[in-house]
């Protein structure tokens, strides 16, 4: 066998490999969704009969409506305003010249590498006193200034056009206006990008929800299903089935923008 | 149509200048193009007249006003870029009716003016298009008609048709000499290609490092360069320039010997310089003569040799100095051959070692 062959064979195979991992718990995710818990205990791997009824425990146990429309009310404002503020601010930061420019972005950047748990104390303290404990502000507003998202639109504004705004200046816009109606409609795949970005951060929140939000009345998906985990016989079929119900909203909107997700990924490396 | 007057006009970014004092009057209707190297300040200061640049010093008056600080929606101008700068999400009707729409002008009269820009440019059918379904051509096109639709005082042109492949580019030159001659408007028009100054100007203002180099009809710079750079400048093959030294001054005039040719000597009538100074011969490639048909002859070799049929370009070498004729006898020379030509006293022009005109 030829050396060629060889190396195309040992490449499938690790691709394989490597799609098989990556895909492995979606699958038994999916597959246990529809098994008793003891089935699933034992490993079973094949599509079974419980579905119905592993749906039934699951509404009994949890008020699914409620839940989930805690999650989407978190993350859909969350994800407009995170992108709202955060593209302004790379949209800022790339146009707008000031000595100081730099040495700021600089100091954002190395704010990144703060952990979320040496700020979540503080926080916490800040959100308090504030009285905003156990609504939907305290879950939002932290999550607005994401210096990922601030970074991930200056590197993408690069790639704006000087002369399209130069244009749109010439045509009587407003710098406000020239961001509205020439900025955003431009970098759509940015948007889309950063729109999955954000909202699967948002919507698989745990930790900073656990905190903050204390009565059922208010808790999302996320703490939920940790909840149903924390029983003293976890039901494992209801649990797998919570868990595909909250990964198929961030699946649908990722299949949905996909195509501008990768050209948006794209415009930002480029 | 307004005409435009600078004046000191002056840009500094910190402690460096860009533009270093330009005095420059516009008349209405008139086609100027700014002209220069890379480098030279001339889309500077066309976005300076824009209002994208804030001016240092000096005035900006356009129509009789001073406009310094007006933004530049209310100076009554229209610019188009070299990348087109065409909205990307809107369609050739909404580009061309975009700043009609944010002045507050009625639909049906936006309607009218973008119709009527369209048919001037022939854009009718590409009306419902994005920009990403035309071509080169078309865009830029569309650039035009976007100015148009404004009716604007004075429409600036930042060298629009660089991106064109060049038969593109000849069509649409022809394109913009109709358009000035239909609108009667005032064209501040940027480039470095000299052939689109030459063939569209009515006035070029050659500029050089921050500042006016000549301003002047294009024939008249062409024939009366004020220095060695706009001599090099204007016309295509650039000029030939040899290196000389004054042998002799008697009166008004000087003989001149060619620095790579001793004992080639040629006198011309000139007041100025002074024997043993350093100076420059300058001949256009189309003022070479076959030999003894001129004042003195030189022989010189052929590197290559281009026959476009209807003319030929000789490039040979003087001594390290590169020479392209062009003449009858071209068509029949080719690399590696020797040529001989003559040079006329009174084709020719003299600078001296700052690159002023002696001749």
């Amino acid at each position: 066998m030829n050396m060629a062959l060889l190396r195309r064979s040992a490449t499938y195979v690790l691709l394989s490999l490597a799609a098989f991992i990556s895909v492995f718990p979606f699958i038994w995710m999916a597959l246990g969704a529809t098994n008793k818990s003891n089935d699933i205990v034992t490993g079973r791997l094949s599509l079974g009969s419980n579905l119905l009824v592993n749906f039934q425990n699951l509404l009994a146990q949890v008020d699914l409506v409620r839940v989930f429309g805690n999650s989407f009310l978190i993350a859909i404002i969350s994800t407009l305003l995170t992108l709202a503020v955060s593209s302004l601010a790379g949209y800022g930061f790339e146009i707008f010249r000031s000595r100081v420019r730099e040495r700021v972005f600089q100091l954002l950047l190395l704010f990144l590498s703060i952990p979320f748990a040496a700020l979540m104390v503080p926080l916490f303290v800040l959100i308090s006193r504030a009285q905003l404990n156990n609504t939907f502000i305290a879950v939002i507003l932290p999550t607005i200034a994401s210096i990922f998202i601030i970074f991930y639109f200056r590197q993408a504004t690069k790639a704006f056009p000087g002369d399209l705004r130069d244009a749109a200046r010439v045509d009587g816009l407003k710098e406000w206006q020239i961001f509205l109606f020439v900025y955003l409609p431009t970098m759509r795949s940015t948007y889309a990008a950063a729109t999955i970005i954000v909202f699967m951060g948002a919507w698989n929140n745990y930790l900073w929800p656990l905190i903050v939000l204390q009565t059922p009345e208010n808790k999302t998906i996320t703490l939920v299903i940790s909840a149903l985990t924390a029983a003293y016989t976890p039901d494992y079929g209801v649990i797998l089935l919570a868990t595909v119900l909250a990964t198929l909203p961030t699946l649908i909107i990722f299949f949905v923008l996909q195509r501008q997700f990768v050209q948006g990924m794209l415009g930002a490396v480029k | 149509m307004s005409s435009l007057s600078l004046k000191g006009i002056r840009k500094s970014y910190g402690s460096l200048d860009v533009i270093k004092g330009v005095d420059l009057d516009i008349k209405a209707k008139e086609f100027v193009v700014f002209v220069g190297p890379s480098g030279c300040g001339k889309s500077t200061l066309l976005r300076m007249i824009a209002g994208l640049e804030p001016i240092t010093g000096g005035d900006l008056n356009i129509g009789g006003k001073r406009m310094n600080d007006v933004d530049p929606s209310r100076r009554g101008i229209a610019m188009v870029f070299q990348t087109y700068a065409l909205y990307p999400h809107m369609t050739v009707r909404e580009n061309m009716g975009f700043a009609l729409r944010f002045a507050g002008v009625a639909k049906d009269q936006i309607a009218k003016q973008v119709n009527e820009a369209a048919r001037i440019l022939a854009l009718e059918p590409l009306l419902d298009r994005l920009p990403k379904e035309l071509s080169g051509g078309q865009r830029q096109r569309v650039a035009i008609g976007r100015a148009i639709v404004r009716h604007p005082d004075v429409f600036l042109f930042d060298e629009p048709l660089s991106n064109l492949d060049a038969e593109l580019r000849v069509h649409m030159r022809i394109e913009i000499a109709r358009l000035h001659r239909e609108l009667q408007a005032t064209m501040i028009y940027v480039t470095h290609d000299q052939v689109e100054a030459m063939t569209l100007a009515d006035t070029i203002v050659v500029l050089r490092d921050g500042r006016i180099e000549q301003v002047g009809r294009p024939l008249e710079l062409y024939d009366n360069p004020a220095n060695q750079f706009v001599a090099g400048f204007i016309g295509s093959p650039k000029m030939n320039f040899l290196s000389a030294e004054i042998v002799e001054k008697i009166g008004a005039s000087v003989t001149i010997e060619l620095v790579k040719h001793p004992g080639t000597r040629l006198t011309l009538p000139v007041t100025g310089g002074a024997v043993g100074e350093k100076v420059t011969l300058g001949v256009r490639a189309e003022h070479f003569g076959l030999p003894g048909k001129g004042s003195v002859d030189v022989t010189l070799h052929v590197d290559a040799a281009e026959h476009l049929g209807s003319t030929s370009y000789v490039y040979a070498n003087s001594g390290g100095e590169l020479v392209v004729i062009e003449h009858e006898e071209s068509r029949h020379t080719n690399g590696n051959d020797r040529i001989t030509v003559s040079i006329s006293a009174d084709k020719a022009y003299l600078f001296d070692s700052a690159g002023q005109r002696l001749r």
